[in-house]
C-alpha cells in the first residue's frame, strides 16, 4: 500500500474556489479546455502499455484537481453539486479519454469515504483516485452468486495489540479486471455460516501480501475480463477492516449522492453511437430497404430514445426533488436488454458473415458484433443478476411482499 | 422544485381529485353501461370547476394559455381512469387544429365554446382508416357559390364523430387538401356510430353528401401535421396513464389475493411480471413528456419524438393491460372485473391513429435509416 499522496494543484487556478465564482458554462468549458490540452494522448495498441497509459492518465487527472467529482474534497475529491457532476460526466465521455481501472472508485471508494477511519479516507481513496493502487471486488465466490449472504471465506484472528491480525481462507470469483489488481476489497466471514448476512465483515487485501494467488478465468469470448482469487492463510492487519467486525453486509452498496445517476446520460449516449454505427454499417450493405430490417432498427432507435428520456428524467427528479425516482430502478433492466438484443440483431442481420470470429481477416468490423453478442450474456448476470434486480423492483419499488421461502434481506 | 415542476404538480392533483370525485373508473363504468358515451353535467363541471377544455388554448379565446406539456399531464390523468367523454375528440384534436390554424375567425367562432363546456367537436382526416394524414384524404368540397362550400365523401373511425357538435374534416380542392367546419346536425350529414371494442371511446362512420360546410383559412397540411404529432403524443400521455394504474390495479390485487398460504405477490413469476411492466409504464411515461416538451417548443426532433412515444405507449399498455388481467386470474376474465376495460382501451389506441408499426416506419422515415 502506498504512502499519502496530497493532491498538487500546480497553479493558481484551484478548481474549488473557481467553482463558487464561475459558472455551469464557464466550467463546462474549464474543463474541456484541460481534457483536450492535457488529454492522454493516442492510444496504445499493447495491453500493458495502455494500462500504463491510462494510469498516467488517471494521475495527471488527480494532480490537476479534476478526479473524483462526486468525492469530498478532503480526500482529493472535487465536492460538485450534482448539475455539475452532470456537466463533468458529459465532458468525459465526449473527450473519450480512458476510464478508471479497477472496479474500486464506483464501489468501495464510497463506502470508505462514509464509514471509514481518517487515515483510511486519505490513504486508500487517494491512493485510488490517483491510480498508484488498482482495487478489485472480492465479493462473490463459486458458492455464493446471487445469494451473497452465504459466502464461506473466513477471516480469523490471530495475535494481539499492534500486530493483531485477519487470517483469511477461502475463494473469490468473477473478479473484475482481477489480473491488474494491487488490493481487493472483499467480504469474508468472521461470524459462524448460519448468521449470514450478520457475520460478514468488509476487509481490505493487499493483492501482493503471501498466500494471495489471482488467476485470469478466461470467458466464453475467449477474453480475460475476470479472474478468481484464492486466498490460503493471508495476513491482513485488523487496521485494514472497514467498520465494525461483523457489520459489513450494511456498507454493502453504500453511495454517495446520486454519482451513478450522474452518469445515466452518458450510457444513453454510449447506446445511441452503437447503434448510428449499425445503422450506418446496414446502410452500407443495402439491408435498410428489407423492411423487416428497417423495422427492427426503428425499434432499437426508439428505445435509445428512450433511454435518453428516462436519464433526463432521473437527472431531472433529482434537482427538481433530490431523488431519482422509480425510472432509476428500472432503467438498468432497459440498458441490458438492449446490449443483448442489440447484438444478437447484428449478428442475424448479417447472416453466415456475422458468424467470422475477429481470427479471420474476413470479419465484418473485427467481428465486434459476434464479440458482443457473446460477451452481452454477462450484462443480465453481473453486478446482480436481471433476475435478483426485478425482485429488488418488485419489493422496493411496488412494495410487494418478500418471498417467505427466502432468508430475510 | 422549480417553478413549472410545481405547477405542473399541482395540476396534476388538481386534475387527479376531479376524476377520483367525479369520473372514477367506476363512474365510467357507469357511463358506459348506460349506454352512453359521456356524462354532460361532468363535463360542464370539468370547464366551469377546473377548465381542462381550456387549458391549452390561448387566452384570447378565453382559454388559460398553457401548452402541451400542461395537456399532456392532464392527458395521463384522464388515462388513468379511462374518461369516458369527448375530451381527446374536442380538446385534443378540434381545439388543437384551431390553435394550430391562423384563421382568427374561425378560432373566435368555436374555441370559446369548447372552453365554456358548451361546444364538443371532432377531427377527420383519412377517409377509411383513422389517420391523421393529409395523403389519405379522399373526400372532396366545393364552393356552393355563395361563400360557403359543400362535401361529399365519408369518414371512417371518426372520435365521437356522433355526438360532435362541430366536425373539423379535411377534403380536397382541386387536389389541394383543405380544413372544413360541418355543424353536426347540417343536413346531408348522415352519422352511424361503429360497433367497436372499446366501449369507452366512441367511434363513428360519416357520410357527406353535399354537406354544407365553412372553411378554415389556412395551410391545411401543416396544421394536420401538427396535430398528428399533438395526437401521438397526448395519446401516448394517455396510454402511459392508463398503464399506470392497471399496473397499480395488479399491483395491489397481488398484495392480498392468497394462495398456498401466501400473498400471489411474493411469488417470483409475479414479481418479474410487474417489474417488466414498471419499466413499461416509466418508459411510455418519459416519453410522452419528452414529446411533449419538445412539441412546446416546436423543436425539430418533436415530430420523431411523437412517434416514437407513440410506437411504445401503445404496445406497453396493452403488455400491463394483458398482465393485469393474468395477476387477476379467473376474476380478470369476468365482465364484472374493471380490468378487461383497460385492455380495450389499450389494444384500440394502440392501433387507433397508425400502428406501432406505422409509427416506427415513420422514426426510420425521420431518422434517416
Amino acid at each position: 500500500m502506498t504512502t499519502i499522496q496530497h493532491p498538487v494543484h500546480p497553479s493558481v487556478d484551484d478548481p474549488s474556489h473557481a467553482l463558487h465564482a464561475e459558472s455551469d458554462e464557464e466550467f463546462r468549458l474549464r474543463l474541456r479546455a484541460f481534457l483536450t490540452s492535457g488529454g492522454p494522448g493516442p492510444r496504445p495498441r499493447d495491453p500493458r502499455e495502455r494500462v500504463a497509459w491510462t494510469k498516467a492518465w488517471h494521475r495527471n487527472l488527480y494532480d490537476a484537481g479534476y478526479a473524483g467529482p462526486s468525492f469530498p474534497q478532503e480526500v482529493g475529491g472535487m465536492d460538485l453539486p450534482f448539475g455539475r457532476q452532470v456537466i463533468y460526466q458529459e465532458e468525459i465521455a465526449r473527450a473519450k479519454v480512458p476510464g478508471a481501472l479497477g472496479t474500486g472508485l464506483g464501489i468501495v471508494a464510497p463506502t470508505i469515504i462514509r464509514y471509514g477511519t481518517e487515515v483510511q479516507k486519505q490513504t486508500w481513496v487517494r491512493a485510488m483516485l490517483r491510480h498508484d493502487e488498482v482495487w478489485c471486488q472480492g465479493y462473490s465466490e463459486p458458492g455464493a452468486g446471487s445469494d451473497l449472504p452465504s459466502l464461506r471465506t473466513t477471516a480469523r484472528r490471530e495475535g494481539s495489540g499492534e500486530d493483531e491480525v485477519y487470517v483469511v481462507n477461502g475463494q473469490k470469483v468473477w473478479t473484475s479486471s482481477g489480473i491488474l489488481a494491487d488490493t481487493l476489497f472483499c467480504l469474508v466471514r468472521t461470524g459462524s455460516q448460519e448468521s449470514r448476512q450478520k457475520g460478514i465483515t468488509y476487509l481490505i487485501i493487499d493483492a501482493k501480501a503471501p498466500g494471495v494467488t489471482i488467476r485470469p478465468l478466461k470467458d466464453l469470448n475467449g477474453g480475460t475480463i475476470f479472474a478468481e482469487v484464492f486466498l490460503d492463510d493471508v495476513r491482513v492487519p485488523v487496521a485494514n477492516r472497514i467498520g465494525e467486525e461483523n457489520s459489513g453486509w450494511a456498507l454493502v452498496r453504500t453511495s454517495l449522492g446520486h454519482e451513478r445517476a450522474a452518469g445515466s446520460m452518458n450510457q444513453a449516449a454510449r447506446y445511441r453511437r452503437v447503434l448510428d454505427e449499425l445503422i450506418q454499417l446496414a446502410q452500407e450493405r443495402g439491408l435498410t430497404s428489407d423492411p423487416l430490417i428497417r423495422d427492427q432498427l426503428a425499434d432499437f432507435d426508439i428505445r435509445v430514445r428512450l433511454m435518453r428520456f428516462n436519464a433526463e428524467r432521473i437527472i431531472a427528479g433529482i434537482l427538481e426533488r433530490g431523488e431519482p425516482g422509480p425510472t432509476s430502478s428500472v432503467s438498468r433492466l432497459m440498458l441490458t436488454t438492449f446490449e443483448q438484443e442489440l447484438h444478437e440483431f447484428a449478428v442475424d442481420m448479417l447472416g453466415p458473415d456475422g458468424l467470422v470470429t475477429k481470427a479471420s481477416d474476413a470479419a465484418v468490423q473485427r467481428a465486434r458484433w459476434l464479440s458482443g453478442f457473446l460477451t452481452s450474456r454477462a450484462a443480465t448476470i453481473g453486478a446482480g443478476t436481471a433476475e435478483i434486480q426485478r425482485n429488488t423492483i418488485a419489493e422496493q419499488v411496488l412494495r410487494l411482499p418478500h418471498d417467505p421461502a427466502m432468508p430475510p434481506r | 422544485m422549480s417553478g413549472q415542476a410545481e405547477e405542473l404538480q399541482e395540476l396534476r392533483e388538481v386534475t387527479r381529485r376531479f376524476l377520483a370525485d367525479k369520473a372514477s373508473i367506476s363512474d365510467t363504468r357507469r357511463v358506459v353501461e348506460s349506454g352512453r358515451s359521456c356524462d354532460e353535467a361532468v363535463w360542464k363541471q370539468m370547464a366551469e370547476q377546473i377548465g381542462l377544455q381550456g387549458i391549452a388554448v390561448p387566452e384570447q379565446f378565453g382559454g388559460a394559455g398553457m401548452g402541451p406539456v400542461e395537456l399532456g399531464v392532464v392527458c395521463e390523468e384522464l388515462g388513468r381512469t379511462l374518461y369516458a367523454g369527448p375530451f381527446f375528440a374536442t380538446v385534443v384534436m378540434a381545439a388543437q387544429a384551431l390553435v394550430a390554424a391562423d384563421d382568427v375567425e374561425a378560432a373566435e367562432r368555436w374555441l370559446p365554446g369548447i372552453v365554456e363546456g358548451a361546444l364538443t367537436g371532432t377531427l377527420a382526416v383519412a377517409d377509411l382508416t383513422g389517420e391523421i394524414d393529409p395523403e389519405k384524404v379522399l373526400t372532396t368540397a366545393e364552393p356552393d357559390g355563395e361563400g360557403g362550400w359543400r362535401l361529399t365523401g365519408s369518414k371512417r373511425f371518426v372520435v365521437d364523430g356522433c355526438s360532435a357538435d362541430l366536425i373539423l374534416a379535411a377534403a380536397l380542392v382541386e387536389g389541394e387538401v383543405g380544413l372544413f367546419g360541418i355543424d353536426g346536425d347540417a343536413a346531408g350529414l348522415t352519422r352511424e356510430p361503429l360497433a367497436q371494442l372499446d366501449p369507452t371511446r366512441a367511434l363513428a362512420v360519416l357520410t357527406f353528401e353535399a354537406t354544407p360546410a365553412q372553411r378554415v383559412a389556412t395551410d391545411a397540411a401543416a396544421v394536420l401535421g401538427r396535430v398528428r404529432d399533438l395526437v401521438s403524443a397526448h395519446l401516448a400521455a394517455e396510454q402511459a396513464g392508463g398503464a399506470a394504474a392497471a399496473l397499480e390495479m395488479a399491483v395491489e390485487y397481488a398484495k392480498v389475493r392468497e394462495q398456498f398460504g401466501r400473498p400471489i405477490g411474493s411469488f417470483q413469476a409475479i414479481k418479474h411480471m410487474c417489474a417488466d411492466r414498471l419499466l413499461d409504464v416509466e418508459s411510455a411515461r418519459n416519453a410522452a413528456s419528452a414529446a411533449a416538451a419538445l412539441l412546446a417548443d416546436h423543436d425539430p426532433e418533436a415530430s420523431l419524438t411523437a412517434s416514437a412515444a407513440a410506437a411504445w405507449a401503445g404496445p406497453a399498455f396493452t403488455r400491463v393491460a394483458k398482465d393485469n388481467i393474468q395477476i387477476h386470474g379467473g376474476i380478470g376474465f369476468t365482465w364484472e372485473h374493471d380490468a378487461h376495460y383497460f385492455l380495450k382501451r389499450a389494444k384500440s389506441s394502440e392501433v387507433l391513429f397508425g400502428s406501432p408499426a406505422h409509427h416506427r416506419a415513420r422514426v426510420a422515415d425521420l431518422a434517416g435509416i
